[in-house]
């Protein structure tokens, strides 16, 4: 690729179709910005979405970023639309390239006859369509610095969608007002710059967007959901380690915790995580971390002694790509063998699957109180699209959350024992139990094998039934684990299951499936683990086939239900994804109708 | 009065010198008028881990080389507990070295008793991070966990004592549980605590330790200056024991709790239920919109 001398007019035409083509009335679009790190593609993608988000339309938001700070290329996607979506469009309308690389990677999703808009300042393109701008070279020549080229592209953009001009600049303002008064005022000279070389190239209002419906709702992603559901639900103490794409979880935190009286801490690495975590919830703090891959290896250790030491603790595992180091920015959902099985030796512990941002915020309270009521680590299991993407969603509300404490004991009924055992034997597996500082009670608790005491012992007669007490809660808690969502038509013979952010596109793909005459039933597994047998086992025996719908290699879940579920081995079916990428809903419509 | 959980007897050796150390602890917390039930001892992994069974007291059995995190947790959650952690030299500077270095650095007022023992004595008498060369085959160089300590420039209290002195030990312990009840940061105080039964250097040390806290002129404030007379007691052949660092009484009190909880009520005492929240996960929510 030979980059063209800098210039300062536009490439409109040279390349771009002989004549300007319909106006296009756009429902349901996407644009895909792409270019090098550092280029603002994600500036470009948020403003846009302010944009939409002021028009009423329901928004979708993905980046797909390398792992560096710089450089090295990378893309952001935005879908607005009149109808909710939880789900990247399968094609985009518009291509915005920083780079030759963004119209290379970009082309194979572009609609027909979809625009691409490109920086000539960077590179020449001859693809049919293509309209470009030298964006670095305008801003940089008439602002001094090229940086602004983004906010140029975001004001071409503009133009050529027919956004209104001045809720546009509104945008702008609302992003740039809390920076400095000379980042505003540059970037709205930016924006006017990019406007008006659309306007003057003449290829304004080439697409209507029309105006959604979607007032009352918020633009958030996962990672913040569960941040907002930790403080609700009574989480007042956060250590974690930096690690993508779990960070935003501590950094949401670290701003939400201090008024309540919490502490957020980044250690030193994941063991040290999870071990203040442990120690804080000893001291009888609801406590959490958040991690990925990696960062969960390590604490596997931890989770084992919160398990057999019956210390309350939640995990946010937001899967990426493994193993290993794996591609820390990528999508993925096979850490799941890992948990159910994970640690050495039995221990109880319970997987919850959250699938869209309401279910993020609603579950992670659930998982704080199951994990305080039933005395063991609960995952919330997130992956990358669920916990970056930003949605559009239904405002998080405070309706129905509630806080229970299980059997910790207040005074009055502390008072009234005459022994207190931290570990004493009960029906459910459940110690009545106070924290340590408690006058009259002393909490010792160990990873060793102990007896009702909290004494190390390996009477074999006490190890049988502290095994029995701590594995029956998996037993006993069943009914209280949260219940999985159907979806679509109660009569179908083909059955959908998936867990986690494959929601969207298998919501999208039953829509297209039912169009098509193939009624289909989805169920959303928010319980992994113990696997929902009372209900996959109804569920399974209601459908012909089913298709278990994953983000990993080995078809992890799937194999999890056959091994539960054995008598509907032969039903199973898996589709899988492996690429890094999230499925498109037409890559399940095409597996469900090859069958 | 509710009957809760009993001390144990000791699982030790007899002889061993970790019965020193549990002497001190117990006359120290007393000393330093710590309520038995806001007192948290935190053992590691190791004979010396088990020193809570033998306490009556709160207590966790952390993982191998964990105890310090855990410990970190525990008086974050609850600023108003006394938290003593206590482990071996294994467990503290090998596996769990990590988590020592930025104890130091985090500063939050717990103490951290190391009994060095100079071996892996639960394993049976390996090598440890303290060997001298040449025990069990060790080649590499001994590991001293005083000048690491001193090398971090953090207001800690830092100590050495010797298990055939328990005296001086429990006067150390109670100057540094003080320290941790002020909110002034970090103790750490490391007891020469000889394995009777794998590497029995109670002889060897007694006539090796020098308390360089009785030299005239000594100033524990003056890091520089007993960095100094550390490394020249050692060059002598001799082991350095004594108070080795402690903050200017001057120096306004700067632990970590009381950066991170001015007024001390930390998460274990918030209170979570949703009613007096409510204002607050308001605004919260409605931030989103």
């Amino acid at each position: 690729m030979t980059i063209p001398a800098a210039r300062t007019a536009p490439f409109v035409n040279e390349s771009g179709p002989g004549e300007a083509p319909p106006v296009r009335e756009l429902s349901d679009l996407a644009v895909l910005i792409g270019g090098q790190g550092g280029d603002g593609t994600l500036t470009v993608s948020d403003l846009l979405g302010r944009y939409f988000r002021l028009k009423n339309l329901y928004v979708y938001m993905t980046r797909n970023v390398l792992s560096r700070i710089r450089g090295g290329h990378a893309d952001a996607s935005i879908r607005a639309s009149r109808e909710p979506i939880a789900a990247a469009k399968p094609q985009v309308d518009m291509l915005v390239a920083f780079d030759p690389e963004a119209v290379e990677i970009g082309m194979a999703d572009l609609v027909p006859g979809g625009t691409i808009l490109y920086d000539a300042s960077v590179f020449h393109s001859d693809v049919p369509n293509a309209v470009g701008f030298p964006f670095a070279t305008l801003v940089g020549s008439q602002l001094g610095q090229p940086i602004y080229k983004n906010t140029a592209a975001y004001g071409a953009i503009s133009v050529m969608m027919g956004f209104d001009a001045d809720l546009t600049r509104s945008v702008i303002e609302s992003r740039f007002k809390r920076r400095s008064p000379e980042a505003l005022e540059k970037n709205l000279k930016a924006l006017e710059i990019g406007r008006k070389a659309a306007i003057d190239a003449g290829i304004a209002d080439r697409y209507r967007v029309l105006d959604g419906d979607a007032k009352d709702q918020i633009l958030t992603t996962g990672n913040q959901a569960v941040a907002l559901g930790f403080v609700v639900a009574g989480g007042r103490f956060f250590a974690g380690y930096p690690i993508t794409p779990a960070t935003e979880i501590m950094e949401y935190l670290m701003r939400y915790l201090p008024p309540f009286h919490g502490v957020v801490r980044q250690a030193e690495d994941e063991l040290a995580a999870i071990n203040m975590v442990i120690g804080a919830s000893y001291a009888g703090a609801r406590a959490m971390t958040s991690t990925s891959g990696p960062g969960l290896s390590l604490m596997t250790e931890g989770i084992g002694h919160a398990g057999t030491a019956e210390i309350p603790i939640v995990v946010a595992d937001c899967q990426r790509v493994g193993p290993s180091t794996g591609e820390p920015t990528r999508h993925e959902q096979s850490d799941l063998s890992h948990l159910a099985h994970l640690g050495h030796g039995d221990f109880p512990r319970f997987i919850l699957a959250p699938g869209t941002i309401d279910d993020c915020f609603r579950m992670t309270i659930d998982a704080v109180n199951l994990a305080d009521k039933w005395r063991l680590p609960v995952i919330l299991l997130l992956d990358q699209a669920l916990s970056q993407n930003s949605v559009t969603s239904t405002p998080l509300s405070l309706d129905g959350v509630h806080v229970d404490r299980g059997k910790l004991l207040p005074k009055d009924l502390f008072d009234q024992l005459t022994t207190y055992k931290h570990y004493l034997l009960t029906e459910d597996g459940i110690s009545p139990h106070v924290p340590p500082g408690t006058l009259g009670a002393f909490a010792q608790v160990t990873g060793n094998e102990h007896d009702e005491f909290g004494h190390v012992s390996v009477n074999p007669v006490n190890r049988v039934k502290m095994m029995d007490k701590r594995m029956g809660k998996m037993v006993h808690a069943k009914a209280e684990l949260p219940p999985p969502h159907l979806f679509g038509d109660a009569n179908a013979k083909i059955g959908l299951i998936g867990f986690g952010s494959t929601w969207g596109p298998i919501r999208e793909a039953q829509q297209v499936l039912a169009l098509k005459g193939v009624p289909t039933r989805f169920y959303q597994a928010r319980t992994l683990w113990p696997v929902p047998t009372e209900t996959l086992g109804p569920f399974l025996d209601s459908v012909q086939v089913a298709y278990v719908v994953e983000h990993n290699y080995a078809g992890q879940f799937a194999a999890m239900i056959r091994e539960t579920l054995p008598q509907h081995h032969a039903k199973l079916r898996s589709i899988t994804k492996f690429d890094g990428f999230s499925f498109r809903s037409p890559e399940i419509v095409r597996r469900v109708q090859e069958a | 009065m509710v009957q809760s959980v009993k001390p144990i007897p000791s699982t030790w050796c007899p002889g061993c010198g970790d019965f020193g150390v549990l002497a001190a602890v117990k006359k120290a917390a007393v000393e330093a008028g710590v309520p038995t039930h806001e007192e948290v001892l935190v053992g590691g992994i190791g004979c010396s881990g088990g020193i809570h069974n033998f306490l009556e007291t709160n207590g966790i059995h952390a993982l191998h080389g964990r105890l310090l995190a855990q410990a970190v947790g525990v008086k974050l959650a609850n600023p108003k507990l006394t938290v003593i952690a206590a482990g071996g030299d294994g467990d503290g500077y090998a596996i769990g070295m990590g988590h020592f270095i930025h104890a130091f650095k985090k500063n939050v007022s717990i103490l951290y008793i190391v009994m060095n023992n100079e071996t892996y004595g639960l394993t049976k008498g390996q090598a440890s991070p303290t060997s001298r060369i040449g025990f069990e085959g060790n080649v590499e160089q001994p590991f001293d966990a005083i000048l690491t300590a001193l090398s971090i420039p953090a207001p800690n209290f830092i100590a050495r004592t010797f298990s055939g002195d328990p005296k001086t030990m429990t006067q150390v312990l109670v100057e540094a549980i003080r320290f941790n009840r002020a909110n002034r940061g970090f103790a750490f105080v490391e007891d020469l605590s000889p394995c009777v039964t794998y590497n029995d250097t109670f002889k060897l040390w007694r006539e090796r330790v020098v308390d360089i806290s009785k030299l005239p002129g000594y100033d524990a404030t003056d890091r520089k200056a007993v960095f100094r007379l550390c490394l020249e007691t050692m060059d002598a052949g001799k082991i350095p024991i004594g108070v080795m660092h402690r903050p200017a009484e001057t120096e306004p009190a700067s632990a970590l709790e009381l950066k991170l909880l001015p007024d001390l009520v930390g998460p274990a005492a918030a209170d979570i239920a949703l009613e007096p929240n409510l204002a607050g996960y308001d605004r919260l929510l409605k931030s989103l919109a």
